[in-house]
């Protein structure tokens, strides 16, 4: 290898003046270069749209899911994205930006959703997860919830559940926890 | 219950916080061993030739750092040389001032600076000096010896080594290549192997003791569950209750073929429930999934069998170590109830807390009364062995009954040779190894060329001025009386390809003439260290004997001889 | 004092040839040059660090560089051997180089505290071969990707073999990356798996496990009782915290064992670490960079793996250069292209091209977000963008990335100005 090195060095030390000048520049990086084909490839529907901050960084926008059929009919909720640079190795980090009454969201916007944690895996893409996140509302689970009063709720009172639905997305309180308002 | 919680804080000693990172893996029960440890280097013994000083014995040196980085207690550096210039260029552990000063005296206080509290001890001498002091020897629980060093030395300190049941390391480094040996007591036993937590788990699914199969059949109907409940039940439950099912459409019998296991795997697969919003279960996918690897009655393995039918082991007296106390009683809980003690531990699985919590008790509660009946049988052998008062400590069984299915018994060696009194196990696994395309034994065929050499010129007294390491005369003369060794009483005599094998490896070995290179001698002295780490804290599997590494091609092998 | 004395062991070595070097290598005093002029990199001062920058300077090489961002722990002693307990606290890159330059005369080690990421490519340019001791993936990732990017087919020098080498516990690997020639550490990312993370759910409401009690402190508790302090894994009363809550919340479960020991283990993720393994694998890497800088010797191709729990156990074998791989599978083609064409005029021009055939591609550079066919919002964005000319939006040499659904794979190019 250093036999190859020194046979090309003189004849590449003219070219190099030349080279390194156009040669500072960063090089996108693969975790965007996959962010770009991942939302190229995403399916919205008219349930869902992004918003971008920053155009130029595609690696932080919000999701905006707008449920058209089950208990969370009618609110609008919101997510944030922060994709790192480690990407697709490490999943993206979403939390919701509001507080809402839900057994597979935290108080404080955590989400529970296998394949933004443990089932991660660096074939999945942003499609998947964002189908995902529009599952929890068709279909919140009460088997294993983030919160646990919302799932009780669920589990042992559906009728109940869906007021507390209701009257959490109108920025009521439920057990005395107040919610955001989240109607269109 | 009898465990408590701890009450307060209690943040960790300055000393935990330094050895954090190794605690972790031999805990604080082997940082104790390493502390009750002295360790012996006999670093030198004279020079290999004319303009040589001898070995540098940078291997040696690297292997105590990687010992006294740690913790061990102490160690002791044997090293007759003055430090040269030669040594400034491949030895860390000397500087500029260390020119012309004892070599053990300098690397000493240099390691010494490694850890505060590690005692270094250090003998400008040869070592046949210090072994007539029948006091020196017992010291020390490890030696390390740097070769190549002439064959008296070595004999009589492996000998007595040996007869003291002291573990001795044997350390080439010459070039690109090294070969190190491990010298054990004919039965070194150890409890803690640490294997892969994967093959540790053992269930009883298909011997459920009382406790165990009462839990399976406590939770009443599994259809009339609701959604919730029947998506928690615990897998193993879950396994034992349809195991029952099975078994009485089956003639009582568990599926024991790996046809009727995919069955039986299918049958729990069709109970789950997939109308949730989730489409399925995830207790059931860990069922679906345990079903092949736990699914199997018990058996023992066979080198836990082959330990319990050793003489040590059936034939005690007052004189056995606990481990052959404990392992005979552990052979009779065997006898008894054809399995070991419950190692007691549960893998985590989908469950409610306090479901889980439950049946981890009942596993840790059974393992808690198989050490006790365990404890009984020992308590009654010491005292039929006439020990007045018990010796083993609880402790010590109950982390042998954790360990029983993976105990092992390393049945030790002398240090490896080839010469005309060598064992004969040894020439044949040689012999063996020169029928394998690539192997690596072709390396310590050239390091005992080596040692041979060195020997002549050592042993040749006044003459010694005029020879020198890289003789060709010598070399080949030895290499011819060695590899006639080899083939001695064999139909055929070494092919072509052995022989070119063998030839190659003394050439990069004489690139060197007998001289160390760093980063060979500083990943051997790594490597080293990791024995010593292994023997001194009796946990994790040491080598059985010799490994050899190739740095001109970045391999290494392990050979028994 | 002589070098020839002081070298003796090194220059008889790379005084002769061996029976597994080249045919065409020279042994001697050109070989001894080369070593010995050869400017080395080395990424992290820890572990591995302070091994490799010991066996560097003891295997002849003058010129050493060494980078590493962080400071001295207490814990770091049991293995960084070049630190002692006066020295906590102090920038692991200045106290290892200047120990190693007071101990080996004749050697010069350049520290750098800081992040590898705060230097470019101008800074890289300048080693023949770089190693790398680290703990983080994402920065091998970097540093992988960086030095791919670097390759110049015009260049050889722009060539810089990375070594790299990585432990845990009694395991550990050391392995040879030649930039663009062959498998390259995102090729091989699937082989070190992740730790499997465990479901938030079990945390938050049905912890089994001590460690899911204090990964509830630490990720659930603290963001609801302290939400104003960040959380640093390094302040002892923050640690206690965790431990506090999590023992609070063993005890509410049953659960048993949560231990400060293991509470720190969760919290910062913490990997065994040892001398004895550090030391095998910085020697091994220190070792092919000897290999490669002289030619002594074959270099590792390209892959040793180590086991120490049972025996000794290597295992040597080439590991594949993926096709398709991210990094190394796309490397930037070279393009020529008028400045005053319009972005929309290139991007029909893409589908022309022979090679190419981009029918519907979205692309970008570093900064800019060219055109993104979707989702609309995006879209509508960088619409205007297809009117302006590409003098207006990128910088003669600059890199874009080209995705289109036809495609599996993704597209860079190296836009040259005619």
């Amino acid at each position: 290898m250093l036999k190859i090195w020194s046979m090309k060095q003189q004849q590449a030390q003219a070219e190099n003046a030349e080279g390194a000048a156009g040669k500072k520049k960063k090089k996108v990086t693969a975790a965007q270069l996959r962010v770009q084909r991942d939302l190229q490839e995403l399916t919205l529907g008219n349930t869902m749209k992004m918003t971008f901050p920053n155009p130029d960084d595609i690696l932080n926008f919000t999701l905006t899911i707008e449920p058209d059929e089950g208990m969370y009919k009618g609110g609008v909720f919101n997510f944030s994205f922060a994709v790192n640079q480690n990407f697709p190795h490490d999943p993206p980090k979403v939390k919701c930006t509001q507080k809402i009454y839900h057994p597979n969201i935290d108080l404080d916007g955590n989400v529970c959703l296998n394949i933004l944690r443990e089932d991660w895996k660096p074939v999945l893409n942003l499609n998947a997860v964002i189908v995902g996140m529009q599952f929890l509302f068709l279909e919140p689970n009460a088997s294993d919830p983030l919160n646990k009063d919302a799932a009780d709720d669920l589990r042992t009172n559906r009728e109940g559940f869906k007021r507390n639905v209701r009257s959490s997305m109108a920025g009521g309180s439920v057990r005395g926890v107040s919610f955001e308002r989240v109607l269109r | 219950m009898t465990e408590s919680f701890p009450a307060a804080l209690t943040g960790p000693t300055s000393k935990e916080r330094k050895y954090d990172r190794q605690l972790r893996l031999w805990a604080a029960t082997g940082q104790q061993a390493l502390e009750d440890s002295r360790v012996l280097l006999v670093n030198s013994d004279g020079p290999l030739g004319a303009n040589s000083t001898g070995v540098s014995g940078v291997v040696g040196v690297e292997a105590l750092k990687n010992l006294v980085l740690p913790g061990i207690g102490g160690f002791t550096i044997v090293d007759p040389a003055t430090v040269t210039e030669s040594d400034l260029g491949v030895n860390f552990f000397l500087e500029e001032e260390s020119l012309g000063k004892s070599r053990a005296e300098e690397t000493c206080r240099l390691l010494r600076e490694l850890n505060p509290d590690v005692q270094g001890y250090y003998y400008s001498k040869h070592i046949t000096e210090l072994l007539h002091d029948p006091d020196f020897l017992p010291r020390h629980k490890l030696v390390i010896i740097t070769g190549p060093t002439n064959r008296s030395s070595l004999g009589s300190l492996t000998q007595q080594a040996q007869r003291l049941g002291i573990p001795v390391l044997y350390v080439h480094s010459v070039g690109f290549y090294s070969t190190f040996s491990l010298q054990l007591d004919a039965e070194f036993p150890i409890v803690e192997t640490h294997p892969d937590p994967e093959t540790t788990q053992d269930l009883r699914l298909l011997n459920p003791w009382p406790e165990l199969a009462d839990a399976a059949t406590a939770f009443g109907d599994l259809t009339a569950m609701d959604d919730h409940k029947h998506g928690h039940v615990p897998y193993i439950l879950l396994l034992l209750h349809f195991l029952e099912q099975w078994k009485q459409s089956h003639g009582g019998n568990p599926p024991s073929s790996y046809k009727e296991k995919t069955e039986f795997r299918e049958f729990v697969r069709s109970n789950a429930r997939t109308d949730n919003p989730e489409g399925g279960e995830e207790n059931f996918d860990e069922a679906v999934a345990a079903v092949l690897k736990t699914i199997s009655p018990f058996s023992l393995r066979s080198s836990t069998r082959e330990i319990f039918e050793m003489e040590q082991c059936k034939q005690l007296t007052p004189q056995s170590a606990d481990f052959w106390v404990i392992a005979s009683a552990i052979n009779t809980f065997y006898n008894t109830h054809g399995v070991l003690p419950l190692p007691g531990s549960l893998p985590d699985m989908k469950a409610q807390s306090a479901d889980y919590v439950a049946l981890q008790n009942i596993y840790k509660s059974k393992a808690r009364r198989d050490v006790e009946e365990v404890t009984s049988t020992i308590r009654q052998l010491e005292s039929q062995l006439g020990q007045a008062t018990p010796q083993i400590l609880e402790r010590e069984i109950e982390v042998f009954c954790k360990n029983a299915a993976h105990i092992k018994v390393i049945h030790g060696r002398a240090v490896p040779q080839i010469s005309s009194d060598s064992d004969l196990t040894t020439l044949k696994a040689i012999r063996n190894q020169l029928n394998m395309e690539d192997s690596l034994i072709s390396v310590f065929i050239a390091t005992q060329v080596l040692d041979a050499v060195v020997d002549e010129i050592q042993s040749s007294g006044q003459q010694e001025a005029q020879l020198s390491v890289d003789d060709e005369a010598l070399w080949t003369s030895h290499t011819e009386r060695i590899l006639a060794l080899l083939s001695r009483d064999q139909p055929v005599p070494l092919d072509v390809d052995v022989r070119g094998a063998i030839a190659n490896a003394i050439m990069e070995l004489r690139r060197a003439e007998g001289g160390e290179l760093h980063n060979i001698s500083s990943l051997t002295g790594g490597l080293v260290a990791q024995e010593a780490l292994k023997v001194l804290t009796r946990q994790y599997v040491p080598l059985d004997n010799t490994c050899v590494f190739d740095g001109a091609r970045s391999r290494s092998e392990m050979y028994r001889l | 004092m002589s070098q020839q004395g002081r070298w003796k062991h090194l220059y008889k070595v790379m005084s002769k040839p061996g029976p597994y070097c080249d045919d065409d290598w020279v042994p001697g005093s050109d070989t001894i040059d080369t070593l010995e002029s050869s400017k080395i990199l080395v990424i992290g001062a820890g572990g591995l660090g302070c091994e490799i920058l010991k066996n560097l300077a003891l295997s002849g090489f003058k010129d050493i560089h060494v980078i590493d961002m962080d400071t001295i722990d207490i814990s770091n002693l049991n293995r960084q051997f070049l630190f002692r307990q006066a020295d906590i606290g102090k920038p692991k890159a200045e106290v290892a180089a200047a120990f190693v330059e007071k101990r080996v005369k004749g050697v010069k080690i350049t520290p750098f505290v800081g992040k590898i990421q705060d230097k470019d490519e101008d800074y890289y340019m300048q080693f023949k071969i770089i190693i790398c001791g680290l703990d983080s993936i994402e920065a091998r990732r970097w540093i992988n990707a960086t030095l791919i990017g670097m390759v110049d087919p015009e260049n050889p020098e722009s060539l810089k073999p990375l070594i790299d080498g990585g432990t845990e516990g009694f395991k550990g690997q050391a392995r040879v990356i030649l930039p663009t020639l062959s498998s390259c550490i995102e090729c091989q990312l699937d082989m070190h798996a992740p730790r499997p993370a465990v479901p938030l759910c079990t945390i938050a409401t049905i912890p089994r496990q001590p460690q899911h009690c204090i990964e509830w402190a630490h990720q659930i508790a603290w963001q609801d009782k302290r939400k104003d302090d960040t959380f640093d894994s390094d302040d002892m009363e923050h640690i206690s915290w965790v431990y506090h809550a999590a023992l609070e919340r063993a005890q509410q479960f049953h659960i048993h064992g949560v231990t400060f020991q293991m509470t720190q283990g969760v919290v910062k993720n913490i990997i065994p670490a040892i001398a004895s393994t550090n030391a095998v694998i910085a020697a091994s890497t220190t070792s092919e960079v000897l290999k490669i800088a002289t030619g002594c010797n074959p270099y590792l191709e390209n892959y040793m793996m180590y086991a120490g729990e049972e025996g000794v156990y290597t295992y040597t074998f080439e590991a594949e250069k993926k096709p398709d791989c991210p990094v190394c599978g796309n490397l930037a083609r070279k393009m020529d292209v008028d400045p005053d064409m319009t972005l929309g005029d290139f991007i029909e021009s893409l589908g022309e091209r022979a090679e190419a055939q981009l029918k519907k591609p979205s692309m970008r550079t570093e900064e800019k977000t060219l055109y993104q066919r979707f989702p609309p919002q995006l879209e509508e964005h960088t619409r205007p963008n297809l009117r302006l000319k590409l003098r207006e939006l990128v910088e003669n040499g600059e890199e874009i990335a080209v995705s289109d659904p036809a495609y599996t794979i993704d597209f860079r190019y190296r836009l040259v100005f005619k």
